[in-house]
């Protein structure tokens, strides 16, 4: 450990916006439940699609978000739940920026690669390529090509200066985007930024919406989602032995980071510490990390190294577990060789079983998912498991209900197509303590 | 922890590396013209800063790789492999055995900062839709046999990291920054904090764009931020940004691990700073606050005093506003003893993620020779931008610092400070 490390960040805020629910305790209640989310999708109609189905995020429209209503043109669905999310997590963690610290306020956000809704595209291409083929002269006269609006919904830090706007956030910002880890390097990002001392506070997490027809066509092209239109609650089914692909979700989810004597010093409620933080590429291929875990083990590794802690003291990993074929025993055979001999001592859970899978918002959701079972000492299930998978079948997986437990160290995975794995380290608020009275 | 760079890469308009496009700012030579890879007649806006004799096999030197990219991945890759060879990285590799290769991989990480891809990636949909007519039903059924099964692979706006990695077996920490105009800077600040952190023995570092295609370039015209006639940083004629296109990359590396294998260092990463207004999209100050919090940051990061720059590297990006509220921030850091300024954007054209790096390739290629490149189109000093020590012709460097100024939208700034070790 080097000096920087001297400062421990403290999580004090939480707030969500996902197909589970909308708010914290409505989402921790269908995590609870095992019950999947997954369902026809209602948003677009995805009949001619080969996958059908997906867990939408439900009551956009009502997602209760105050300040300038105007702000809300400068964004688009993703950039809604955003707003939504994060105003959960500042009311909750009960501070604001000010006009004198507002320089120490820092935000940073896991972007999704969706920049421009299909009906904005429509227009274009309706207009400017009729024939399929994009004509320049064209695009002088359309509609959408010459609105300044459609220009900033589709920027990539469109996101991130709205939630600067909304808070008065003057300090360190950064949107990220290694696709389905950018919202745990996100929470990452922040942890550094806020050790190095380059800002007190940050608002941190990720927000997603890849449910539209350009979205969900990626994912049908790579084959990478279940095609269970059939059974859309059973279509997330992460280690289990018939897995065949993952449910596509959206949201965002957001913590209010802040540096831990800060937090201590006005009183706040600790909900747990975020006390490490492991990335590591695989550099395999593409959309895979190797049978082996060669990467994800690595991630893991650095998590606890920068933690402090040994494999031994963890009690919960909330998995990626996206329930496609290759990551679940990529995965399995990468907690095999962090944990050893003490795998079977570490409770196992993918939440996307139940909310599907958020692509850029899914690490920061799940930050949130494994600060509230440290916080609750209780353990989400991991739906739908039936059969295991004989690969996974050393994993102790919670399954058929939650499960009471202390958990003093919860580890969450995101492991994202082009080869980048975030693994966050999260500590219980009394075990951090107790090192802290220890080191003095 | 010092932080030593150990490679340069950089490609654009004015050059296809960091010497060659010094060479062309000090001759005066531009690569701003009107657009070619498309036809521009009747467009208010027609200039642009494209690579010339685009050959993106050539310059990946991977034909198979080129289904799973874009032309902005290209030059990101194209940049970081001048960067790694320059600091002799694979030739290392290759020199180690089975288990020094794999401690090699896992020190060794990749920051990258990317446009996150232009809205062109979408123009693939266009026949689809144009078959559909506005039936999801029939986008939906003619998909798989219309579109490009990698297409969303090809998207990805983490691609320059993913084939980066692949390519040159790299395991370390990472990270991909999409986050407009200062993406690349970031980068370099994160890779160079990675060090510091001790979680790489060290790191490549890059950003690239590509933003240069008829629905951007509408947009930033009609947001009023593109020239006419040319880009003219600081001048009272100024009218606006030209867009380019192209990468830059640095190998960062711990002095350890750069005197272990013998590497030649170009100069010092010294610090970073981060400062946001947080105004809005689009939204700039008048007073430079953020920047003048951004530079201030910097300064005390690298623990060097402004009296110690020797070579600004301004943004400089011809926009009324952002040159006129930068000169405030210079100003109000700098005050009389102002360092010699110069901006790059008149020649290279406005890369937007790849801007901020690019530039800091080419400050440290211009002070390891001692010199400040003029800027040619400046002709008379907006009054507004007084006391911002520029030139239309060259000047000698006044130390070895260097401080390259890199903003974008969402109103943050991020400034970096190195030291030039001269050739």
């Amino acid at each position: 450990m080097n000096g920087r490390h001297a400062r421990r960040v403290a999580i004090t805020g939480l707030g969500v916006v996902t197909p589970a629910g909308n708010d914290v305790e409505s989402m921790w209640a269908r995590l609870l439940s095992g019950r999947s989310c997954g369902a026809p999708i209602a948003s677009f109609d995805a009949s001619g699609f080969s996958t059908r189905i997906a867990a939408e995020v439900r009551g956009v429209d009502a997602l209760p978000i105050s300040g300038d209503r105007k702000l809300l043109k400068f964004g688009n669905r993703s950039h809604r739940f955003a707003l939504a999310a994060a105003e959960q997590a500042m009311r909750d963690a009960g501070i604001a920026p000010t006009p004198t610290d507002r320089d120490r306020w820092g935000c940073v956000v896991g972007t999704g690669m969706m920049t421009v809704s299909y009906d904005e595209l429509a227009s274009v291409q309706a207009n400017a390529a009729p024939d399929g083929e994009l004509d320049a002269a064209k695009v002088l006269d359309e509609s959408t090509s010459n609105d300044p609006m459609a220009f900033c919904r589709s920027q990539s830090t469109a996101g991130v200066a709205l939630l600067m706007k909304r808070f008065d956030i003057a300090g360190y910002a950064s949107s990220v985007h290694t696709a389905c880890a950018s919202g745990g390097q996100a929470i990452g990002t922040a942890l550094r930024v806020i050790r190095r001392g380059a800002a007190d506070r940050v608002l941190a997490g990720g927000f997603d919406s890849m449910v539209s027809p350009v979205g969900l066509s990626g994912f049908c092209l790579l084959s990478a989602v279940s095609a269970d239109n059939e059974t859309p609650e059973r279509a997330s089914r992460p280690f289990d032995a018939t897995r065949n692909g993952f449910l596509l979700g959206e949201g965002a989810g957001f913590v209010v980071l802040e540096a831990w004597e800060m937090a201590v010093a006005r009183g706040a409620r600790i909900y747990a510490e975020l006390a490490g933080d492991g990335n590591s590429l695989s550099s395999y291929r593409i959309t895979d990390s190797h049978p082996s875990g060669d990467g994800p083990i690595q991630a893991m590794r650095r998590a606890l190294r920068d933690a402090g802690a040994q494999p031994s003291e963890v009690d919960y990993l909330n998995a990626h577990g996206t329930s496609t074929p290759m990551n679940d025993r990529s995965e399995a055979a990468a907690a095999a060789v962090v944990f050893g001999d003490g795998v079977g001592r570490v409770a196992v859970s993918s939440t996307k079983s139940v909310m599907g899978h958020l692509i850029a918002a899914a690490g920061a959701v799940e930050a949130v998912v494994c600060t509230l079972a440290i916080h609750r000492s209780m353990l989400p299930p991991n739906a739908n498991l039936r059969d295991i998978d004989p690969d996974c079948a050393h994993l102790d997986i919670v399954r058929d209900g939650p499960r009471e437990r202390r958990v003093r160290v919860a580890l969450s995975n995101s492991l994202g197509f082009g080869g980048s794995n975030s693994c966050l380290a999260f500590r219980h608020p009394d075990d951090a303590r107790a090192l802290m009275r220890a080191a003095r | 922890m010092r932080v030593l760079i150990t490679g340069s890469g950089a490609i654009c308009a004015a050059g296809a590396s960091p010497a060659a496009v010094v060479d062309a700012a000090l001759a005066g030579r531009s690569g701003i013209a009107e657009v070619a890879s498309f036809d521009p007649a009747g467009w208010p806006r027609r200039l642009a800063a494209e690579v010339a004799d685009y050959n993106a096999a050539k310059l990946v030197g991977d034909r198979k790789l080129l289904k799973l990219i874009r032309r902005s991945d290209v030059f990101g890759i194209y940049a970081c492999s001048e960067a790694l060879a320059q600091a002799g990285y694979d030739a290392h590799r290759a020199s180690l055995d089975e288990a020094a290769q794999v401690a090699l991989a896992e020190g060794t990480g990749c920051y990258v900062g990317s446009g996150g891809g232009a809205f062109n990636v979408n123009y693939d949909y266009f026949p689809l839709m144009a078959e559909a007519h506005g039936d999801l039903g029939v986008f939906g059924r003619e998909l798989a046999s219309m579109v490009n099964p990698m297409w969303l692979l090809r998207t990805l706006p983490n691609n320059v990291l993913c084939h980066v990695g692949i390519r040159h077996g790299l395991k370390g920490p990472n990270g991909c920054i999409t986050h407009h105009t200062t993406s690349g800077l970031l980068a370099v600040i994160e890779g160079a904090e990675a060090i510091r952190d001790g979680e790489a023995d060290r790191v490549v570092s890059a950003g690239h764009d590509a933003p240069v295609e008829p629905q951007t370039m509408l947009y930033y015209q009609r947001c009023g931020l593109l020239a006419e006639s040319a880009l003219r940083p600081f001048d009272v004629r100024r009218d606006g940004s030209v867009l380019g296109e192209g990468a830059g990359a640095l190998m960062l590396e711990s002095e350890a691990s750069a005197s272990a294998r013998g590497a030649v260092a170009l100069g010092e990463y010294l610090g970073g700073g981060v400062a946001s207004e947080g105004g809005g999209l689009l939204a700039l100050r008048e007073d430079g606050d953020g920047p003048a919090r951004a530079i201030e940051a910097a300064l005390a990061d690298a623990g060097v005093r402004a009296s110690d720059v020797g070579i600004v590297v301004a943004h400089g990006n011809g926009t009324p506003l952002s040159d006129r509220s930068e000169a405030a921030a210079l100003r109000q850091v700098f005050g009389a003893a102002m360092p010699p300024v110069t901006a790059f954007k008149w020649s290279t054209g406005h890369p937007l993620a790849a801007s901020g790096i690019l530039d800091v390739t080419l400050g440290l290629e211009a002070a390891r020779r001692r010199v400040v490149p003029g800027i040619a189109t400046l002709g008379t000093l907006d009054p507004a931008c007084a006391g911002v020590s520029v030139s239309a012709t060259a000047r000698a460097t006044t130390s070895d610092v260097v401080l390259v100024v890199c903003r974008g939208f969402g109103g943050t700034n991020a400034v970096v400070v190195l030291r030039a070790f001269p050739a």
